[in-house]
């Protein structure tokens, strides 16, 4: 085993030199002689391209084949790729280079030069014989085109987009039909195609009249097509091969009786057809328009008029007609917001036949009422394009009114609970509606803010207080100007009057002397507090001392001062001499300029 | 009795800027007013082309309002002009930062549009603040001011002239508090100003839009953008503009292809 392994290994790694070469079996062929070309490989490759077999004709290929040898250790793989040719046409001809890639390398053969001669005699047939076969082989290769046709017919070249067209392929032969096989199916790009159905089984025969010459005809497959997009659309070829039963020259009596015959396989390729496709006309194409062309018409049912919340309803929507009914979406139902909706199930009972598709497709919508009240279901609009009259229409179902009545609750459901509460749908967006108020219009660029008049404003309030503050200011400096000086002349004042008091006291006039007395001392007072002689009295005289922090002691002495010169005017006094009050009303004075504030 | 005189007249002064000044401020003149109503009633009814003519009308006129920007806004909305609508209610936003409405309909407004530009997160200080600037138009925030310092000055006056010792303290600290916030208000009411002046933004109006790597034709496309994107000029140059989106992605585009907010 592990030698296996290693001699496997080693034949990897002396990985020789890879060839690639081309090969036939005779360099020399006749037409109609089937020979074998092999492309072959001495190692791995991939993406292998065969040549254009131009000239030829394929039988069968390509064959893969493939081995792996292994010799003395030496393990040689080898692919190889044969293809069995026939030529058509004699001359010399020339099979093109075939590529494969190998290792990131592209590889090609050289291309092979074969000399095509004339049918080659068959050894055991007389020069007779072979005349007559050569003949027929000619008569093959330019009789089988006419004896055999394949024809793609629509019917319908002009059409819109979303019509339908039917495209048949015929088979028109003269020949007789061995087998048939069908080799490409056109790709129909631009349609969406629909395959017809209702064919028999067996392909029914009949006779036509082609180009002046009798076939006999069968429509080998039927199609409907829907152009999916506007411009010319083409339909590509049918490809199929047949085996044909020709006659042969007869090469004995039998033969000559019954007829001889031989299979000739032959390919045929359909024409290729242009179908113009037409956009469907902008103008008067309505809102709801989803593309539906053909020719249809839309009916509705609702099962149950009134039912409970919660309860089922059956709401359906049948859409008869022909045409692209199998490319129509759902239905834009309109629904009352507070039914709850499930996706519709669609039922379609559609036939494809030769005259095209038609049948009908049921929406059922199953909808439940979540809350009762009495709904509408709105028509339902639907619109196509109508082919025959190359006009949209738009056609409708009836309105139903549904009566919804109260659900019945669950006995579980607590009286409380909220339940039969659901969230506000929230049914469309829009901006929010425009300013109808006073548009409180200014100019363009104008601003209150930074203007002048904002400034103005602004700074008056502080322009107040300054004449403010000034004003309040002058007027104090004003009153106690006059409070001052008048401070400052009442000790002068009250000396002038006790100086006229001691006057008087020399000249004996007791009565004077108290009035000066008195009068110095209310002069002072009034001065000193600053207020009038007619507001002084002992309340005031004592506030205003006490305001100015005097002693309870001295204005008591004041006061007494000031009573026995009140009464010493009117009456004669004993207890103080003349000189003592004097001296008394003069230290009373002096003590209130020492402690007054 | 000559006192109260002299309180008087500084009164009569400011009653005569008040007259003077407001009118100036407030009165367009009566034909814009009754454009505007006519325009208010078009929409009304659905005809939203005339209603759009009427509002050009009387912006034309020279005189404007956040509410005539807002109207002009929804009418090139409903017309179906996005870019348009977004430069209207762009420049409504600026003349009554704090409108809701406003804010609603820009939101819809860009929702429609088809380049979605996620804006980079602020820091909550900065967003905080800038809710408070925002919080009312530059113009309200002026008269409160001018109401806040109008009432703190009298406070003052009510000082200086008071006797009773209670009435004087309480007089000059609501006085203090007064003209403190009536300062900040102006500072707050400049602070939006200069927002919008500095944060010059223009609305694209062309579809699609190459924004380039350096102002030339010939520069490479850094992306693309399309009609009703806002985006933030940092630049002008001749033609071109200097550009950033609100994710933070620069570059040039054309003066053409940009309306100016």
């Amino acid at each position: 085993m592990l030698i296996m392994v290693l001699l496997l290994c080693s034949g990897a790694l002396s990985a020789q030199r890879v060839q690639f070469n081309a090969s036939v079996s005779g360099n020399d062929v006749a037409t109609g002689e089937p020979f074998r070309v092999t492309f072959a490989i001495n190692g791995n490759g991939s993406r292998f391209t065969p040549p254009d077999f131009t000239g030829f004709q394929i039988l069968s290929g390509p064959n893969v084949s493939s081995s792996i040898t292994s010799i003395n250790g030496n393990t040689t793989v080898s692919n190889s790729y044969s293809y069995d040719l026939v030529a058509v046409k004699e001359g010399i001809l020339t099979i093109g280079s075939a590529f494969i890639m190998v290792d990131e390398r592209r590889l090609n053969t050289n291309p092979i030069r074969i000399r095509v001669s004339k049918g080659q005699p068959m050894q055991q047939n007389s020069q007779q014989q072979q005349q007559r076969q050569e003949e027929m082989i000619q008569d093959n290769a330019e009789d089988l085109s006419k004896a055999l046709l394949l024809r793609a017919e629509v019917n319908k070249t002009n059409v819109y987009q979303g019509e339908q067209i039917l495209l048949s392929y015929k088979l028109y032969t003269r020949a007789g039909i061995v087998d048939s096989r069908v080799d490409k199916l056109p790709d129909l790009n631009g349609f969406w195609t629909e395959d017809v159905k209702n064919q028999p089984q067996q392909v029914q025969w009949r006779t036509e009249t082609y180009k002046g010459l009798k076939y006999n005809v069968a429509d080998v497959k039927q199609m409907i097509l829907f152009a999916e997009h506007s411009g010319d659309i083409k339909i590509n070829p049918f490809e199929m091969t047949f085996i044909v039963r020709v006659a042969a020259p007869a090469r004995d009596i039998m033969e000559q009786f019954f007829g001889s015959y031989k299979d000739v396989k032959y390919a045929v390729k359909s024409i290729p057809v242009v179908v113009h496709v037409k956009p469907l006309p902008e103008a008067g194409k309505p809102a709801g328009f989803s593309g539906a062309v053909g020719k249809f018409s839309i009916q509705a049912r609702l099962d149950k008029k009134e039912l409970k919340a919660n309860e089922t309803l059956n709401y359906s929507v049948k859409l008869t007609g022909s045409g692209n009914i199998k490319l129509i979406n759902a239905l834009n139902v309109n629904l009352p917001a507070d039914f709850e909706k499930y996706d519709p199930k669609v039922t379609d009972t559609i036939k494809e036949e030769a005259n095209g598709v038609r049948g009908n497709r049921t929406y059922s919508y199953l909808l439940i009422p979540r809350r009762q009240g009495n709904y509408t279901i709105d028509p339902l609009e639907f619109s196509y394009f109508d082919t025959s009259t190359k006009k949209y229409v738009t056609i409708a179902t009836k309105a139903f009114a549904v009566k919804v009545n109260k659900g019945l609750v669950e006995n579980n459901v607590t009286a409380f609970s909220d339940a039969d509460q659901k969230d506000i749908k929230k049914l469309d967006k829009d901006i929010r509606s425009i300013k109808t108020g006073n548009a409180g219009l200014n100019k363009i660029g104008e601003r209150f803010y930074g203007s002048q008049g904002y400034w103005l404003l602004l700074l008056s309030g502080p322009v107040l207080c300054a004449l403010a503050f000034g004003f309040r200011n002058r007027n104090r400096k004003i009153n106690s100007d006059v409070v001052r000086v008048k401070n400052r002349r009442a000790g002068k004042v009250a000396a002038r009057h006790l100086a006229n008091a001691q006057k008087q006291l020399a000249a004996k006039n007791t009565a004077a002397f108290y009035e000066a007395i008195f009068k110095g001392l209310y002069g002072y007072l009034s001065d000193k507090l600053n207020l009038a002689v007619a507001d002084l009295n002992k309340e005031s005289i004592v506030d205003g001392l006490k305001d100015r922090e005097i002693g309870d002691q001295l204005i008591t002495k004041l006061l007494e001062t000031l009573d026995l010169c009140e009464m010493a005017r009117y009456a004669p006094v004993t207890q103080l001499s003349e000189l003592e009050v004097l001296e008394k009303a003069k230290g009373i004075i002096n003590e209130i300029e020492d402690e007054i504030k | 009795m000559k006192l109260k005189m002299k309180l008087n007249s500084p009164k009569r002064i400011l009653y005569l800027i008040l007259f003077t000044v407001l009118p100036m401020l407030s009165f367009g003149s009566q034909q814009s007013a009754a454009l505007y109503t006519a325009a208010n009633s078009y929409y009304a009814k659905g005809q939203f082309q005339h209603a759009l003519d009427n509002y050009k009308k009387v912006l034309a006129g020279g005189t404007t309002s956040a509410a005539l920007y807002y109207n002009l806004g929804n009418a090139s909305y409903k017309t179906g002009d996005l870019a348009s609508a977004l430069l209207y209610y762009e420049k409504a936003r600026k003349l009554a930062p704090n409108d809701d409405d406003i804010y609603a309909n820009i939101r819809l407004a860009n929702s429609k549009t088809s380049d979605k530009v996620d804006e980079a997160p602020e820091l909550f200080l900065t967003s905080w603040w800038k809710a408070v600037y925002l919080s009312a138009s530059a113009d309200t925030f002026a008269i409160l001011s001018i109401v806040l310092v109008l009432a703190g000055s009298a406070l003052l006056v009510t000082y200086f002239f008071a006797h009773a010792v209670m009435l004087k303290k309480a007089a000059f600290y609501s006085a203090v508090v007064l003209l403190c916030s009536g300062l900040a208000v102006i500072f707050i009411a400049g602070r939006q100003v200069s927002y919008f002046e500095h944060n010059r933004q223009g609305i694209v109006f062309n579809s699609p839009v190459a924004v380039k790597s350096a102002p030339s034709d010939d520069a490479r496309n850094l992306f693309i953008i399309h009609s009703g994107t806002k985006v933030s000029i940092i630049d002008i140059k001749k033609d071109w503009i200097r550009i950033t989106l609100n994710n933070g992605n620069e570059g040039w585009m054309k003066v053409e292809d940009l309306k100016e907010i």
